[in-house]
């Protein structure tokens, strides 16, 4: 037994003294994920792990250029000619790159956007968030003497509608639908399908053919036209993506910084805690470490090996760390109740505390830079005094035993907060949430849950508050996702909305006039200020680790935080 | 001199043993009035993983969330006051009680009414909730017949064994320590505690069905030693009841070993209840412990007295506690 254990004793230090792996051209890039993505369903990617990986197996018509940080096009041949039709309508013309093709072989075509659109419309399927993403598009018109031309009627106008008009992936409709059945039912007619009516007999059968396809678990089933296949996935724990052999853009010259796809092997490890992330990357397991947190960033820029070892990207990110309230909650469907809240959560003290500093605060859901940020709003900040007197406002009284009651009430004031475990950032948040709540006489209990169990908790109204991030972007304002009353129950979660909000959210992704489009974003800003049913905290930055030895490494402080397929290993005449 | 006092003089470890366990059981206890200058769970987020010598009013530093380490400490000794102490008390109580039953009255010695047993099954079934109204009728029926029968056959001066049977306790008891022992510890533990965390009365229920069994092993095997003395013999030649006898003269005599174990289980309970904090299972984030105090170390490597004063007042109570342990082993053996 002692020699198991000397012989352990030294397998480890040999290992630990081990110079790291010399990795090859075609060494796989090892990926720290902070979660599975539970589902690959190209129509219900829930999380960032699952945009991630779409994005690999699929094509949309225009991606982000992380080198430019503009949209530039993939699928498509150029970005979109725009002509305007009328008043309120937007026309804009698409052409497919010829070399665009499905594995088969067989060429993408406009038909396929086509089928891709009814799809993400088709009552009956998981796409609650595409109808309100893409529900601006209202018609697409095929050119019958090019197979691959296509015009997009959107409503609305603006640079906003341009970008998300080609932000989708292009599903082959051969896979799906081989009677091309869809094709006689027009995108308008399914956008329009009443809730309460039985879908028709041709969506009825795609629906049942989809759900058999078991997507979610098996992309295969639904071949796309990106650079990887999905070779393994083992739940929780690894995916990996290999490199098709051939592939379409591989022959276009020169080839665009959004076809690069460099890596012959992506391999994405689901390590949720940030302290076994660290540890990975410091033993080589893994090569790119997105989103660190503050501390542990800071901790590995003081190590002198670490310095040799790898290399530090931080920059201002589009995500904001919210609180959100549950409005279905007969507690917190008063406004001041919700208001008086918000005056418990202390930004700039957990700013300080989570991100050193580093993160900026916001009145709202753009980012203090931006031409359109409501400025003449307060910043939150934490007063507890206000909040008192906010919560007299809405009939809540104190009692002696220092809870707060509405008249008539079984139980006084108390709250469960949700928030995703295994992350320092929202666990201090909710602790100071739940301090400085104590203080005023509100009981606050904490309930952490693993990310895929939170999910759908937020999502089946199971919380009074959570605390979580929301992803922003600088190209468009379309919030209709997570604010609209159509999404209630997927991706809006506290559950609020407004006639007002609605038709704000609607008209903001399709104003094309800046100076409008202005006013009706400071608007909502303001009534979702008022309104309450969430609290930007605090905008935060982005940090990024890779293994030193990494080229093309393109640093962004959008999602993911670099671009994913620019990366590459040197070749090996250049390694050492 | 009794022989536990001069062991305890002769031995200054044993005193700073006890000493330590004395403290940690009035720092427990006097927590909430003591004056310390944060709440365990109040994060200072302007001292957030402060060192001892940087941060200002925390004396042992802050963890990640900027929670102070010593009120951590102390919310650490009190929850070993508040659960575990109870805990290996309420399994030191069951495990005793169902240990001596089973060495003393057996797989025979113990008959109940068949009535009885009619009745407590007819009563499961009720409880319940079980379908099947018929048959739960014909049970009552039966066991009604059966406490007539037994009502009769108790007048008759050779009648009172009719109508009965012999439980098999000690299988019973037996059989379920063998069930709860089949699964290590920790690992049934972590699985009964998953999911939304408990209540400290659950969780302190939890930890005593866990740890009676060993308690029960040690009382009935010492039961069986018991038994067999001549004094049992002497007091069943007296005429006095079994239960009587079980519970003045047989019970003191087969508790003696859970002197020295009693600390043991302490020291094992403790170290349990550390690893299921330290894992997050069970408990809330705004509990805490020593073992959660230890887990906050992951999200700042660098923050060692995060470790090291939790660890330190682990091992020291752990090691206080084996102390004990061996005190009260040579007393029991002097």
């Amino acid at each position: 037994m002692k020699y198991f254990w000397l012989g352990s004793l030294l397998s480890l230090l040999v290992s630990a003294c081990s110079a790291p792996p010399v990795k090859q051209a075609s060494s796989p890039v090892t990926i720290r994920w902070s979660r599975d993505p539970g589902t690959l369903d190209p129509l219900a990617l829930s999380n960032p792990s699952a945009l991630d990986a779409a994005n690999l197996l699929h094509v949309a018509l225009l991606s982000i250029d992380y080198q430019a940080n503009a949209y530039a096009p993939a699928l498509a041949q150029a970005l979109p000619q725009i002509r305007s039709l009328g008043d309120s309508l937007t026309a804009l013309d698409y052409e497919l790159r010829s070399a665009a093709s499905w594995d088969d072989g067989q060429p993408v075509l406009a038909t396929d956007v086509d089928f891709t659109l009814k799809l993400l419309n088709c009552p009956g399927l998981p796409n609650e968030a595409n109808r309100a993403q893409y529900g601006f598009i209202q018609e697409v018109r095929l050119d019958p003497a090019n197979p691959r031309r296509f015009t997009l009627i959107c409503r609305g106008r603006g640079e906003d509608i341009t970008i998300a008009s080609g932000d989708f992936p292009v599903l082959p409709e051969s896979v799906l639908d081989p009677a091309h059945t869809l094709r006689y039912l027009s995108l308008a007619k399914l956008q329009a399908w009443p809730a309460t009516q039985a879908p028709a007999p041709a969506v009825a059968a795609l629906v049942q053919r989809y759900q058999q396809a078991n997507l979610a678990r098996e992309p295969s089933h639904l071949p796309g036209c990106g650079p990887y296949r999905l070779a393994a996935w083992e739940t929780n724990h690894q995916l990996r993506f290999q490199r098709k052999t051939k592939w379409w853009a591989d022959k276009l010259r020169p080839a665009p910084q959004v076809l690069q796809a460099r890596p012959q092997e992506l391999v994405f490890t689901v390590l949720p805690d940030d302290a076994a992330a660290a540890l990975a990357l410091r033993r080589h397991e893994v090569d790119v470490y997105p989103q660190v947190p503050a501390r542990i960033f800071q901790q590995l820029q003081a190590s002198t090996k670490a310095q040799a070892e790898f290399a530090f990207y931080s920059q201002p990110s589009y995500d904001i760390l919210t609180a959100g309230f549950n409005t279905r909650r007969p507690a917190l469907r008063d406004k001041r109740t919700r208001q008086a809240l918000s005056y418990l959560f202390d930004p700039a003290g957990l700013s300080a505390a989570t991100q050193l500093g580093q993160g900026r605060r916001t009145v709202g859901l753009l980012p203090p830079g931006s031409p359109f940020y409501n400025d003449s709003l307060p910043l939150p900040t934490l007063a507890p005094d206000r909040a008192v007197a906010l919560l007299r406002q809405a009939g809540w009284q104190r009692r002696a035993d220092g809870h707060w009651w509405q008249p008539g009430a079984t139980s006084p004031l108390a709250l469960n907060v949700r928030y995703r475990t295994e992350e320092a950032t929202f666990a201090t948040t909710a602790l100071q949430f739940q301090t400085a709540a104590a203080r005023v006489g509100i009981a606050v209990t904490l309930l952490p849950a693993e990310s895929s169990a939170l999910t759908n908790l937020l999502q089946t109204g199971d919380f009074d508050v959570y605390i979580r991030l929301i992803k922003g972007s600088p190209f468009s304002f379309n919030f209709a996702t997570f604010l609209h009353s159509s999404t209630i129950g997927s991706g809006n979660i506290t559950g609020f909305s407004t006639p007002l909000t609605d038709r704000l959210l609607l008209a903001i992704p399709t104003e094309g006039d800046a100076r409008r489009k202005r006013l009706l974003l400071r608007r909502l800003q303001a009534v979702l200020r008022d309104e309450m049913p969430l609290l930007p905290l605090f905008y935060l930055p982005t940090r990024l680790v890779v293994n030193r030895r990494l080229q093309h490494v393109i640093p962004s402080g959008l999602k993911p935080g670099y671009a994913l397929t620019a990366l590459s290993w040197p070749a090996a005449a250049n390694s050492n | 001199m009794p022989p536990r006092l001069f062991l305890l003089r002769t031995r200054p470890a044993a005193r700073l043993a006890l000493g330590w366990l004395l403290l940690l059981v009035i720092v427990g206890a006097l927590a909430p009035w003591l004056p310390l200058p944060y709440a365990p769970t109040t994060p200072d987020l302007l001292q957030v993983a402060a060192s001892p010598a940087t941060s200002s009013g925390h004396y042992l530093g802050t963890d990640s969330l900027g929670r102070d380490v010593l009120a951590g400490l102390v919310a650490g000794a009190r929850r070993l006051v508040l659960l575990t102490l109870p805990a290996v008390a309420l399994a030191i109580l069951l495990g005793t009680l169902a240990g001596a039953a089973a060495g003393f009255w057996g797989n025979r010695r113990l008959r109940l009414p068949l009535a009885a047993i009619g009745w407590a099954l007819a009563a499961t079934w009720w409880g319940l909730r079980l379908p099947g109204v018929a048959f739960l009728c014909g049970l009552l029926g039966i066991s009604a017949a059966l406490t007539l029968l037994t009502w009769r056959a108790a007048r008759h001066p050779t009648g009172h064994r009719r109508y009965t049977c012999a439980l098999p306790l000690d299988g019973m008891v037996l059989g379920i320590i063998t069930l709860l022992g089949s699964v290590p510890r920790l690992i049934l533990l972590v699985a009964l505690a998953a999911g939304p965390p408990l209540a400290t009365p659950q969780l302190l229920a939890l930890l005593a069905l866990l740890a009676w069994p060993e308690a029960a092993r040690l009382v009935r095997g010492q039961m069986h030693w018991v038994r067999a003395q001549p004094f049992m013999e002497a007091a069943q030649a007296s005429g006095l009841p079994l239960s009587r006898i079980w519970w003045r003269h047989a019970l003191p005599h087969a508790c003696r070993p859970l002197l020295a174990f009693g600390p043991l289980s302490l020291a094992g309970l403790v170290g349990l209840e550390s690893a299921l904090a330290f894992l997050g299972i069970g408990q809330g984030p705004d509990v805490v412990s020593w073992g959660s105090q230890l887990a906050s170390v992951r999200h700042d490597t660098t923050a060692w007295w995060v470790a090291v004063f939790p660890g330190l007042a682990l091992f020291l109570t752990l090691l206080a506690l084996q102390k004990l342990a061996k005190l009260a082993s040579s007393a029991v053996h002097k």
